[in-house]
């Protein structure tokens, strides 16, 4: 069952020199993220947000979203394979699945580690400074993507990439190049 | 806030998350044959000299983008079921200009041109293999 997919899938799927991964596992690690983020979500609307910085700091809502944050900006830098999940899906979940009928490029589920971060870090920066519901209403907002995209297989860091195209924040300087 | 508040909030941002999922897989691979006015100029579309006597797949994607490769299959091979159908694949990451023109807001997206570049199909996310077939079959049917 461990046997690696054939490779003539991979070249339809991934760039040349670049390994296909297993489409199943971000979506894995997206419905853990989306579990974790609702116990967040819901530690933070049982009790009132703490007076000091100290207080807010160790609120059990906030220490798991600090992880759920620090596991995203895990997975944009150093690529979602190697995604603490990827290796409980490999571990634990890909024994018991067969074959994934084709491989995916691992740059947008990369890309949406990013989205992640860029969202939780808000709201890690929001709930620091004592700016009530930041937790609820960015923890959310990382809800709905990561449940997306767990359940439906929707890439939010796929629509977002094409928009940051468009506005020209990205790719438009490497045009002048090629 | 009570608990029964809280599990009620987290029930309805659950139900919301469902809907949206539900309304954006409906909406996945449906054929819209709105702009079918709209005439494309070879020139405007990078890789393409002149349309193909049938028909051309113009398929836009951009290097992050997870169902793109899933559909540059799924073109190339129903374009190559056909004598006169050709499958291009437009990056659209260091070209928003055509981002813009094409007016693309998801990837992918998929026009189905005839042989004077009229769009007569656009298709947005991943396109099903079926209505791909029946799009260029009217069109050689005309």
């Amino acid at each position: 069952m461990s046997t690696p997919p054939p490779s003539s899938n991979s070249s339809l799927a991934a760039k040349p020199g670049q390994a296909g991964i297993d489409p199943r596992s971000p979506r894995f690690g997206a419905g853990i993220t989306a579990v974790l983020l609702l116990i967040v979500i819901a530690l933070s609307l049982v009790a009132p947000i703490g007076i000091t910085t100290l207080e807010r700091a160790s609120e059990p809502g906030f220490v798991l979203f600090s992880i759920i944050t620090v596991l995203f900006g895990w997975g944009a830098i150093a690529g979602i394979q190697r995604h603490p999940y990827g290796a409980i899906f490999r571990a634990l979940v890909r024994p018991r699945l067969g074959l994934p009928t084709q491989l995916e490029d691992p740059v947008p589920p990369t890309f949406a580690q990013g989205v992640g971060f860029v969202i939780t870090l808000a709201g890690f920066t929001l709930h620091l400074l004592g700016v009530p519901y930041g937790l609820v209403i960015t923890g959310s907002a990382a809800f709905v993507a990561a449940f997306l995209n767990s359940v439906f297989g929707y890439c939010l860091g796929c629509q977002i990439y094409l928009l940051l195209v468009r506005t020209g924040i990205i790719g438009r300087s490497a045009a002048t190049g090629t | 806030m009570d608990v029964i508040t809280v599990a009620l909030s987290l029930v309805g941002l659950v139900a919301v998350s469902t809907t949206i999922g539900l309304v954006w897989r409906a909406r996945q691979g449906r054929v819209s044959h709105r702009g079918a006015d709209t005439v494309v100029k070879a020139q405007d579309v990078p890789g393409v000299e002149r349309f193909a006597a049938g028909a051309t797949l113009v398929q836009f994607s951009t290097e992050v983008c997870a169902p793109c490769s899933a559909t540059h299959s799924v073109l190339k091979e129903t374009a190559a079921d056909y004598t006169n159908v050709t499958h291009v694949n437009v990056d659209l990451t260091h070209r928003p200009d055509i981002a813009k023109r094409f007016r693309v807001m998801q990837t992918p997206t998929t026009l189905i041109l005839d042989s004077k570049g009229r769009v007569r199909a656009r298709i947005g996310g991943a396109p099903r293999p079926g209505s791909v077939r029946a799009e260029i079959d009217r069109i050689l049917a005309t």
